[in-house]
């Protein structure tokens, strides 16, 4: 009865270690979407009147229990707005419904109080010298209101290209310079990891063995590894190399000889090329071995049956396959932190100049940018929103490409359990 | 009606040399990395010496990051995969390894965010309120375990139904931190080897959670059955059966682990501090051989001292690895032919 009883208490801890599980990855899931949509809804402004009778308008952007951490009106330059205060110091705080922010280019903000005759004259007076984005009234909005707002800044988040602080505008470039990578990585992988799933599939031999433990090995490969290789390998020797023969002229001025798109999608592919050749070769060894022994029974031979048959009933794995790879190469950052991503590309890897892909050109990524605005950025009050805001985009691509890989594979057993019975 | 012979004798000829061609670029790329490598630092003629000592202080930091990861992601994993493959309902389970999954999926440079920026300052302050967290939960689970529980057919829900239980605990303990105004264990630096362990912890959870599971999952049910008709419960089962027979997968497990959390770049490289100092202290600071290549290697002209210094930091990030990699390979492929041959014979 002891026994049973101590037994009981262990299950309990097992399944409460679960659920500590569990809770960490929902609290992780959402403290990350919550950051993120935190960074794009508008803060309230406050009047804040300290002890010696002076009085600012602020919004209020930290609060460790001693002292305020205020940001108020940024008129000349950005970042000269921050100030601290005591708690103590402080003897009234109000918030004015007549507040106004004025929203710049640059990512400064004007705070003012007065009706609409003075937001008037103050946008009129700012937006003679500066680019005015975003004028409201955030202690005055409704719940629709508000709602517009947040949709409108998470659509210019989304689709402007940042400014030259890369700390405000969006993350346009970023986001193409994302999708470029990982497209352009999945067309150099997809066709060998297939033929490597094919292979490992087809033999059984000591060359099969030899490939699946490569397969293994690659897989535990950290990818910073990948990163070395790509730019030592890859940029300072093939690069180097394509620079001496074909673009002399511009030497010393690297075209392959430094850090691009096209090294970087080099590296992820074989970073990824384990994901491709794992999935696919599940998904031929799911394929009911009665449908392949048919075929050959009607007299094709082994590799009409592979192209006719096989591949295509594989379909569902070959996807899935390219999902997850994606999925992977999105969410790498520190491999291409070596081979051409950089905080500010000067010109995208896609554009509308012939030849439109430019796989010599360096690239901006989402991932990078949440490292950059966390850690390298000299404002981090504003730069850690924004590398949430950054992550919520991040962890909303991957979790849907990974939702779908899911569902596909799902898909895929499906079909062939019915096949089966 | 010979040539369409023809063509299909071909095609097939081309198709498999296509096969065979991608076959053996997996193979190329595998080679093609130490090979470079050891080439690389081979022909550098740069005139200073390896600096060996500041390489063992980056190898001594990757391992006190993985030590404290390890700490965090065995019990969890382990435990995790116990659960799942031995008391967990089926429709629980069809949940929580798609769930795993994903967390396995969310890029590290969020998990390193997160640490960097959200967590770091909190633990600056609360380090003592961690640890008591560390130490009470399992206790107090056991605990209400003892004191409440009774076999039931719920049990493959419990990790729902203690959920409750746990956020109260863990609830009480930040309040009663909170009241607290002396904090009793003060980290020398924000981001610290602790810091880092959660992280990197949680980024390792999922592939221990995998493999273990696998392996406990492969233990033929006829085993597990007998125990249950010889008057086993589930709990004697899993630690007379399941458990010796699987418990090479755990340690393949284990050595994956170490694996991955040694050779993790990114979350080391946002919370850690980047310092490179020695000792065991997991409160101070550390510099990672996967965080150093990262912010030496894209400054470093190539064929200097430092390039070289920083190539030797992958060569021996790359053997332990795949050294790990390749042993758990090896245990798992024993056993799995030892747990087939038992299920056949």
């Amino acid at each position: 009865m002891n026994g049973t009883r101590a037994a009981t208490a262990a299950t309990w801890m097992l399944g409460g270690l679960v659920g500590l599980c569990i809770a960490a990855m929902l609290g992780l899931l959402f403290f990350t979407l919550g950051s993120g949509l935190a960074s794009l809804r508008p803060g309230t402004i406050e009047r804040i009147t300290l002890a010696d009778g002076s009085s600012r308008l602020a919004e209020v952007v930290a609060d460790d229990g001693h002292a305020l951490l205020l940001r108020t009106s940024e008129t000349r330059r950005l970042g000269e707005g921050y100030e601290r205060v005591r708690r103590g110091d402080v003897v009234a705080r109000s918030e004015p419904v007549d507040a106004f922010m004025i929203g710049l280019g640059d990512g400064r903000r004007v705070l003012g109080v007065g009706d609409d005759a003075a937001l008037a004259a103050a946008v009129g007076s700012i937006g003679a010298l500066a680019r005015v984005v975003e004028v409201l009234r955030p202690n005055a909005l409704g719940a629709f209101e508000g709602a517009g707002i947040f949709l409108r800044r998470l659509a210019r988040f989304v689709a402007t290209p940042p400014d030259a602080s890369n700390l405000a505008g969006g993350v346009l470039p970023a986001l193409v310079g994302t999708v470029t990578l990982v497209l352009l990585m999945s067309v150099l992988v997809m066709p060998f990891g297939v033929a490597a799933a094919v292979y490992l599939h087809e033999r059984r031999g000591v060359g099969a063995r030899i490939v699946r433990t490569a397969i293994d090995t690659l897989a535990g490969v950290p990818a910073i590894v990948y990163g070395v290789l790509g730019l030592g390998l890859f940029v300072h020797g093939i690069g180097a190399g394509i620079d001496r023969w074909f673009y002399a002229d511009r030497l010393p001025v690297p075209t392959f000889g430094g850090g691009g798109l096209l090294w970087a999608a080099l590296t992820l592919a074989l970073l990824t090329l384990p994901v491709v050749v794992v999935s696919v070769e599940q998904g031929l060894a799911r394929i009911p071995s009665s449908l392949r022994d048919g075929s050959l029974a009607l007299g094709a031979t082994r590799e009409e049956t592979l192209r006719r048959l096989l591949l295509p009933a594989a379909r569902p794995a070959v996807l899935t396959g390219f999902v997850l790879a994606i999925a992977r190469a999105a969410g790498s950052v520190a491999p291409l932190m070596l081979v051409g991503m950089v905080k500010l590309a000067p010109a995208s890897p896609l554009d509308g100049a012939f030849p439109y892909l430019h796989p010599s050109r360096q690239f901006m990524h989402l991932g990078f940018a949440v490292y950059d605005a966390a850690l390298a950025s000299p404002d981090a009050i504003r730069g850690v929103p924004r590398a949430y805001a950054c992550a919520m985009l991040l962890v909303c691509v991957v979790i849907v490409l990974n939702l779908s890989a899911i569902l596909l594979r799902n898909r895929l057993r499906d079909r062939y359990r019915a096949l089966e019975s | 009606m010979r040539a369409s012979a023809r063509r299909r004798y071909w095609r097939g000829r081309v198709q498999r040399v296509l096969v065979a061609a991608g076959a053996s670029f997996v193979l190329l790329g595998l080679f093609a990395i130490p090979v470079y490598l050891a080439a690389a630092v081979a022909a550098s003629r740069a005139p200073v010496g390896v600096d060996w000592a500041h390489l063992g202080l980056l190898f001594a930091g990757s391992l006190r990051a993985t030590a404290c990861a390890i700490a965090v992601a065995l019990p969890l994993g382990f435990a995790t995969a116990m659960f799942s493959a031995h008391f967990c309902a089926p429709r629980l389970r069809a949940w929580l390894k798609p769930a795993l999954e994903m967390l396995e999926a969310v890029p590290t440079v969020i998990l390193g965010l997160v640490a960097a920026t959200s967590f770091a300052p909190w633990l600056k302050s609360h380090a003592a309120t961690l640890l008591a967290l560390l130490v009470a939960l399992p206790a107090l689970l056991l605990a209400a375990g003892f004191a409440f529980g009774r076999p039931s057919r719920h049990d493959g829900w419990l990790p729902l139904s203690v959920l409750p239980l746990l956020c109260a605990i863990v609830a009480f303990g930040l309040w009663l931190s909170s009241r607290a105004q002396a904090p009793w264990i003060v980290p020398a630096s924000p981001w610290n080897a602790t810091l880092v362990g959660l992280a990197l912890g949680v980024a390792a959870l999922p592939l221990v959670f995998s493999v273990a599971e696998d392996a406990l999952f492969l233990v033929p049910r006829e085993q597990t059955q007998a125990a249950f008709a010889l008057g086993a419960t589930r709990w004697q089962a899993l630690t007379t059966v399941v458990l010796p027979a699987a418990g090479a997968g755990l340690f393949a497990a284990a050595l994956l682990g170490i694996a991955r959390c040694f050779g993790e770049t990114m979350i080391v490289l946002m919370a850690s501090g980047n310092t490179a100092i020695g000792g065991f202290d997991p409160l101070i600071g550390l510099r990672s051989l996967g965080a150093d290549i990262a912010l030496g290697m894209p400054d470093a002209a190539p064929a200097s001292a430092v390039w070289r210094d920083l190539l030797v930091a992958t060569l021996a990030l790359l053997a332990s690895t795949v050294l790990l990699s390749l042993a758990a390979g090896f245990v798992r492929a024993r056993l799995r032919r030892r747990l087939h041959a038992g299920a056949a014979a």
